[in-house]
């Protein structure tokens, strides 16, 4: 998990361009979108493509979406449980 | 004021083909939405399509003109028939052109892969491309019906359409057109497809606008267009009665929560026409049937509308043909008028309570005389057209009208100006173009929007980043109360086109980028302008080729009103695949070259470095470029006040602008002239670079000598001389820039 987690901070450093944050300094328990960083529903979007991308986890539903970025460390369990499940 | 009649109209959608049998259609309800055939791609799901049935799906193998152009030529066929004359101004919205013939390509020679990244390769295949420009579709009809004045190509998104007719408008009304042809073109198109789906707007069990279950678009393809003249005709479809144009500022892909911008043109439009809101008797909805549009054009519609008027969308039966749909609407809603019939909402089961306005479901016969049709785009792009069933002139002055009437001359003031090149910013560019020097190349990323936060613009591709560069050189947000935004790009957004293309292909169509695809959009800088600017005013991109600056500043000095301050930007990138891929210009060996000019102007005159006027822009090949400027302003500037020329010849169209540049310098003896894509390098918006240096030099009251090849003593200028700025691309254009 924990490893997910820097993987993580990484990939979406990288992702969303966010140069100015190092992961040392990434808050996974921070809100995600729409809270400092400026992460908006179409960077929510580029994450869900991430997602099944790279963990063939599919985040279709938008109520679940919006659990599943409240925060780094939301989605890192969600892909955790849907990673075991497959 | 003059009235602005539509004689002529042809339109083509997934529905049908044709005025008679768009309307047939249009009253069983049915709707033209289905399977594609024109691309598949292994892994991509299924995505229902609006595809034009009339159009076969290959042209005959000799002819390899892109399906777009064919929809074009199509629906401006029917227009100029029904008319029964040939335009002489074209304006076309369009965001799609050539791309789906050059996504054929890239899939069919493997352009992605690694192992064909190479300048032989670009080299090899280029002739494959030359119609994947915008500019390419507007070019093509003027060859058809030999239109001698400008094709403007008008890129807003999903907008493009209705802001094609409402520039029309503006240039007709001002005298500056006589007879356009205006409306929007779009074809299917892996990038659009599979884009809006990453954006997850793509609804996979058929468009419900105003549903509420409604769940997203279907990307449709289409054209229409209206034959527009001032000249009084027997009879007509119906007049374009007013417009509105605005910026949302807000986001690039979101509308603004409340609608405020797509109120904000509606009214303007309603107004424009001399009307009040209660006058309109239906309102053709941008309806597109996504979530957040639906809510916030309804949010819209009852802010403005004590009680709204019936109102529908006809999404739902022709799919969402993006710059087409404008065009299309505009076409229904001549027809509605003049058949006296409301269309009804094809896909629309369950209307959405929430939403507080309800739609006409089905189609219903009704005396209508004003239409409202609404169009909205992403980068915030809002337009609103009025179309009217009377004639007489009927029709009252607006705002806008009083502005356009009361220009004597439409010079604009220019305050301030701003140049980015492969040698830097502002100073560092005009410093070495000043002294002859060379400025080609291009900058380095890290001084692109070095003052802004990263977060803001962390999602920004090279282009935009230009464009907000260009912005803040010219000047600074917090001073400027610029309302309004006009932006010029021969190619737009390449880096972000090409890598979610790449996306595409990479991942046989399952995987692509959705900041890729905003940020792909034509009109994508202009938004993200509008945005640190606040500009909630009018936002226009061109995509004109090499004549894409001279296309914003045309419609800038046509529809700046008189106390109104804008922006006009022009700017290309250099990309090393797609630039030489496309830009008949570069050679695929040369070094790149990009960069443009930014401009801050007004009408107010004081406190101006310079005036800035478009004086021709046009096809017209056979008459001599001194004669161009006889007619427009006279020869008596040019032996009088002319102190130099720069002329603006690209590579691809060398031997043809030296011929007609030294027919026009035998008429004068010793006119300086500066061939200054020599210093610029090769970029479609080299233009708006020269455009910067000229205000230099007109600001210092000197043009250096060094600036010429034959090394001239410097000129110091006087109240009333100025520079003359030629552009010899697909289109001759003549700017003069003038000293206060």
């Amino acid at each position: 998990m924990n490893a997910l987690l820097e993987e993580l901070k990484e990939k979406l450093i990288s992702l969303l361009n966010l140069s100015d944050i190092r992961p040392e300094n990434f808050d996974e328990n921070a809100q995600l979108v729409g809270g400092e960083l400026g992460i908006d529903s179409i960077d929510v979007l580029e994450m869900v493509v991430m997602v099944e991308k790279d963990y063939g986890v599919v985040i279709n539903n938008q109520e679940i979406g919006k659990e599943v970025f409240s925060s780094l460390a939301s989605l890192a369990r969600y892909i955790e449980s849907h990673r075991k499940m497959a | 004021m003059k009235t602005v009649y539509i004689v002529g109209a042809g339109v083509i959608s997934s529905l049908a083909c044709g005025l008679e049998a768009t309307e047939a259609a249009l009253r069983t309800g049915r709707s033209g939405i289905g399977a594609s055939s024109l691309f598949s791609l292994p892994l991509a799901p299924e995505l229902p399509v609006g595809q034009a049935s009339c159009l076969s799906e290959k042209n005959s193998d000799s002819d390899d003109m892109p399906r777009c152009h064919r929809l074009a030529l199509l629906a401006a066929e029917q227009a100029v028939a029904m008319a029964g004359e040939k335009p002489r101004t074209l304006v076309v919205g369009c965001t799609t052109g050539g791309i789906l013939t050059s996504e054929n390509f890239f899939w069919r020679d493997d352009f992605f892969a690694p192992e064909n990244e190479s300048a032989s390769f670009n080299a090899h295949v280029k002739a494959k491309y030359r119609r994947h420009g915008l500019t390419t579709v507007a070019e093509e009809i003027a060859r058809r019906f030999g239109c001698p004045g400008p094709a403007l190509t008008v890129s807003t998104a999903c907008s493009s359409g209705a802001a094609a007719i409402a520039l029309a408008l503006a240039l007709l009304r001002s005298g500056q057109a006589t007879t356009a042809l205006a409306g929007g073109v779009d074809s299917l198109s892996r990038l659009t497809c599979f884009g809006f789906h990453s954006l997850q707007l793509v609804d996979v069990a058929g468009c419900k606008p105003l549903d509420k279950n409604r769940r997203g678009i279907n990307v449709a393809e289409g054209a229409a267009f209206l034959f527009l003249t001032t000249k009084k005709p027997r009879q007509c479809l119906g007049v374009v009665a007013g417009a509105g144009l605005s910026c949302d500022a807000y986001h690039a892909s979101a509308p603004h929560p409340q609608g405020l911008g797509a109120r904000a043109a509606m009214a303007m439009a309603i107004q424009d026409a001399g009307l009040k809101p209660e006058e309109i008797d239906y309102i053709n909805l941008h309806g597109t049937g996504t979530a957040d549009n639906d809510a916030a054009e309804a949010m819209a519609i009852a802010a403005l509308f004590a009680a709204p008027p019936p109102l529908s969308s006809i999404k739902g039966a022709t799919g969402h043909s993006l710059a087409a749909c404008g065009g299309i609407e505009a076409v229904v809603s001549a027809l509605a008028g003049r058949k006296g019939f409301i269309p009804g909402t094809t896909g629309c089961r369950e209307p959405d309570a929430a939403l507080g306005i309800r739609p006409q479901l089905s189609l219903q016969e009704a005396k209508i005389t004003h239409v409202l049709s609404n169009s909205f785009g992403f980068g915030g792009n809002n337009a609103a057209l009025v179309i009217s069933q009377v004639d007489e002139g009927a029709t009252a002055l607006g705002d806008a009208l009083a502005d356009a009437e009361n220009i004597a001359d439409n010079f604009l003031a220019v305050y301030e100006y701003a140049a980015v090149s492969g040698v830097g910013l502002t100073k560092e560019t005009l410093l070495s173009l000043q002294s002859g020097q060379p400025v080609a190349g291009r900058i380095a990323p890290e001084r692109l929007c070095a003052d802004l936060p990263q977060r803001a613009v962390r999602r920004l591709g090279r282009l935009t980043k230009l464009a907000l560069t260009l912005a803040e050189e010219a000047v600074p947000v917090a001073t400027s109360g610029i309302e309004s935004i006009f932006w010029g790009s021969g190619w737009g957004a390449l880096s972000e086109t090409y890598n979610f293309l790449r996306g595409l292909a990479e991942s046989a169509g399952r995987f692509t980028s959705p900041i890729d695809f905003v940020g792909s959009t034509h009109n994508s800088a202009a938004g993200r302008v509008a945005i640190e600017y606040q500009a909630q005013g009018k936002n226009l991109s061109f995509s004109g080729g090499d004549a894409s600056f001279e296309q914003a500043l045309f419609a800038a000095q046509t529809m700046i009103g008189n106390t109104e301050k804008a922006l006009l930007l022009a700017a290309d990138e250099g990309h090393d695949r797609f630039s030489p891929l496309f830009d008949p210009s570069i050679h695929p060996d040369a070094p790149l070259a990009d960069g443009g000019g930014g401009f801050f102007v007004g009408r107010d005159r004081r406190g101006a470095k310079c005036l800035m006027r478009l004086d021709f822009l046009g096809h017209d090949d056979e008459t001599p470029l001194v004669n161009l400027c006889k007619n427009s302003f006279g020869v008596a500037w040019l032996t009088r006040y002319c102190a130099a020329i720069f002329a603006g010849i690209p590579q691809a169209r060398q031997a043809e602008g030296e011929r007609r540049l030294s027919e026009f310098l035998a008429e004068f003896n010793d006119m300086p002239v500066l061939r200054h894509r020599n210093l610029t390098g090769e970029f479609a918006t080299a233009q708006a670079m020269a455009a910067a240096l000229a205000v230099s030099s007109i600001e210092a009251a000197h043009i250096p000598g060094a600036l010429f090849s034959d090394r001239r003593d410097d000129t110091i200028l006087s109240s009333g001389q100025g520079i003359l700025l030629l552009g010899f691309g697909t289109m001759t254009s003549i700017v003069r820039l003038v000293k206060v």
